[in-house]
């Protein structure tokens, strides 16, 4: 699985999901084997790239995230609802609703849109102030045009007075992509999961 | 012990595997009251045999994702309530790692442990036991190829042509001929490019090449208390690049002297290193008539039935019981081999065609009587199953035994005549022309020519 080079104390690993189409309505399914844990009550909202549950498998503790495409309220279940339930690849993690609350689907669709925009974006895997070269007299670690790939730093992130490099990668990423848009600017406070760089694959 | 559960076995099993193996381990589970759970790819999980079965889905087609994916594999067989887990043979059956992993987490990999199964990995502490033993072996590389420079100057002293042959491999798969200086690197790099995709492991090693000669193995079993008993030999020498088609045992090749001591020699190489469960030694016997050690195998293996067929055991069973910690239940003198044995591999490919691999669908399949006892089918097909792209092209075993070699291979012409597989080509024409071709009858041939086929070859 391809991740940002961050800190693995901090960060703990993910999966996506994956969607499956149930008898009524989108379903989101296992992306392997393993225990499935604190996954969403019913009524709970899910938009795509949200946080849904954990998986873990052989102790580690996977956060599986809404796949693309996935947007709805999570149903009532018949499934017991145990601690820990064990799902192979493919195995209904939850049914979603996607009828119930338009304005929740409106959100979705919003949400969506402003995190792949008509691209690709790549996100910030922490919240810390944005860097864009690695000192002030240094040029850029990029630039808008520039093609970037997998495990290139593309900027740093001050994180509580510890400086990490990003480097580009994730899921839903190509290896190789270009850069349309660079959107925080030199020393901007940036969030978990804002958009640093706007992309369309090269 | 019968067919009753040992004190202290196992109460559910996972298979870590697909196809006509996981069908076998299942029977030998069935018998011995052990509870089996399969673990299949997304390709497998509506397939016929595992109809009615306990499962897990490990993840899509692809075997990389699924059956090679080995946290994949614990994490189902623990959340599955196993303790024993059996990996079959190829995908991750002599994976090192994989077997560690197993054992960190509470099953029981049935196989030897990790640490012999990494010393024959090295295959170096192998071949000094077997020449300790008083065994030739074939020169080669101490162990690992670090790089195609090493590997040239490793060619360089021993001799062209070399072969380059994958740690963790079987079936022919990453291995790759070079003839000269000039052909070692992309040797090296295919080979190892192989490997990887085939059993994830993309270490190779090198061996002078043997041209011709006769592929010959000796079954072995151990137990953890330093016992050690052969089943016999098998010869393979009918292959078509390193695949094997027919095996038989005995072998027509092997004078009763070299037998009767590469047999004992075999057996004391095994309880020097401390083998524990079913493994086979492989070897290669030159023109000359020297037996040379090549590598151990330290696995079940597919033409297992051969030895099975002679000796009426059950090397499954025995697997399992002596995993679960039990003693070996026989010694070399309660061993009686009998008459001789006839394997054939019948893939879905087609011979007339270049071997061309044929996944479709069987729309009728039926196999020969097997009451008497001296035919024996392992298969995973029915009509209606559809063979899967993904994995190789196996998709059934006929063994058959008779008191001489011309019998068995009478009943095997009669059993294959019986088997029907339409939908898809076989090699079932082609181990027709093997069978009456009288050089097969007469004995003579080696792993270079496949005697009768071509047909008019």
């Amino acid at each position: 699985m391809k991740r940002p080079a961050v800190d693995g104390r901090m960060f703990a690993p993910q999966m996506t999901a994956k969607l499956g189409e149930g008898d009524d309505g989108p379903v989101v399914l296992a992306p392997a084997v393993g225990l499935w844990r604190d996954g969403p009550l019913p009524g709970a909202r899910v938009v795509a790239g949200d946080p849904l549950g954990t998986l873990e498998v052989l102790g580690t503790r996977y956060r599986v995230l809404a796949p693309a495409g996935a947007r709805g309220v999570v149903r009532e279940s018949d499934k017991a609802r145990l601690a820990r339930r064990p799902v192979g690849y493919g195995d209904v993690l939850v049914a979603l609703d996607p009828n119930v609350g338009e304005a929740a689907a409106a959100d979705a669709v919003a949400a969506a849109a402003q995190s792949s925009g008509d691209g690709l974006a790549f996100t910030a895997p922490l919240s810390g102030r944005y860097y864009a070269k690695p000192s002030p007299d240094q040029p850029l670690f990029v630039n808008v045009g520039d093609v970037v790939s997998v495990g290139q730093t593309v900027a740093l992130l001050e994180v509580m007075k510890t400086f990490n490099r990003i480097t580009y990668g994730g899921d839903g990423l190509p290896d190789r992509a270009k850069i349309t848009a660079i959107v925080p600017s030199d020393g901007d406070d940036v969030d978990e999961g804002d958009v640093l760089l706007r992309l369309q694959p090269a | 012990m019968g067919q009753q559960r040992a004190p202290g076995s196992f109460h559910r099993l996972f298979i870590a595997n697909r196809g006509e193996v996981a069908v076998r381990i299942a029977r030998a589970c069935d018998e011995l009251g052990v509870t089996p759970v399969f673990g299949v790819s997304e390709a497998d999980a509506d397939a016929s045999y595992v109809d009615g079965r306990e499962k897990v889905v490990l993840g899509p087609g692809r075997a990389a994702l699924s059956y090679l994916d080995a946290p994949r594999v614990v994490q189902a067989a623990r959340q599955s309530g196993c303790t024993a887990l059996h990996p079959g043979w190829g995908f991750l059956a002599e994976n090192p790692t994989f077997a560690a992993l197993c054992e960190a987490h509470g099953v029981t990999f049935i196989g030897p442990s990790a640490h012999v199964m990494h010393l024959m990995g090295k295959k170096t502490p192998a071949k000094r036991a077997m020449a300790k033993a008083g065994l030739e072996l074939i020169p080669g590389s101490e162990g690992i190829l670090a790089d195609a420079d090493e590997a040239r100057q490793v060619a360089d002293r021993v001799g062209y042509p070399v072969l380059i042959k994958a740690e963790s491999g079987g079936g022919g798969r990453g291995m790759r001929v070079a003839r000269n200086a000039a052909e070692v690197e992309s040797a090296f790099d295919d080979a190892q490019a192989e490997a990887r995709a085939a059993f994830g492991d993309p270490r190779v090693y090198m061996e002078k090449l043997v041209e011709g000669g006769r592929h010959i193995e000796i079954q072995i079993v151990g137990d953890r208390y330093g016992n050690a008993v052969h089943i016999g030999e098998r010869d393979c020498t009918i292959q078509r690049n390193h695949q094997k088609l027919v095996e038989e045992s005995p072998s027509p090749a092997l004078t009763d002297e070299v037998r009767a001591r590469s047999l004992s020699a075999a057996v004391e190489a095994a309880r020097a290193i401390g083998y524990v469960g079913a493994g086979t030694m492989e070897f290669l016997l030159d023109a000359d008539g020297v037996l040379r050690f090549m590598e151990m195998n330290t696995r079940l293996q597919v033409e297992h039935c051969v030895s099975e067929m002679r000796s009426g055991l059950d090397l499954v069973h025995e697997q399992i019981r002596v995993a679960a910690g039990a003693p070996l239940s026989w010694t070399q003198d309660d061993i009686t081999l009998t008459g001789h044995a006839i394997e054939c591999r019948i893939n879905a490919e087609d011979p007339a065609d270049d071997f061309r691999p044929a996944p479709g669908t069987i729309a009728t399949w039926s196999i020969p009587d097997t009451s008497s006892g001296d035919v024996r089918v392992d298969t995973h097909v029915a009509s209606g199953y559809r063979i899967p792209p993904h994995y190789d092209s196996l998709i059934c075993k006929l063994i058959t035994k008779g008191s001489t070699r011309d019998e068995a291979a009478d009943r095997m012409l009669a059993a294959l005549g019986e088997l029907t597989c339409e939908g898809v080509p076989t090699t079932i024409p082609m181990h027709q022309a093997i069978l009456s071709d009288p050089k097969f009858r007469a004995g003579d041939y080696d792993t270079r020519h496949i005697p009768g086929w071509p047909k008019g070859a």
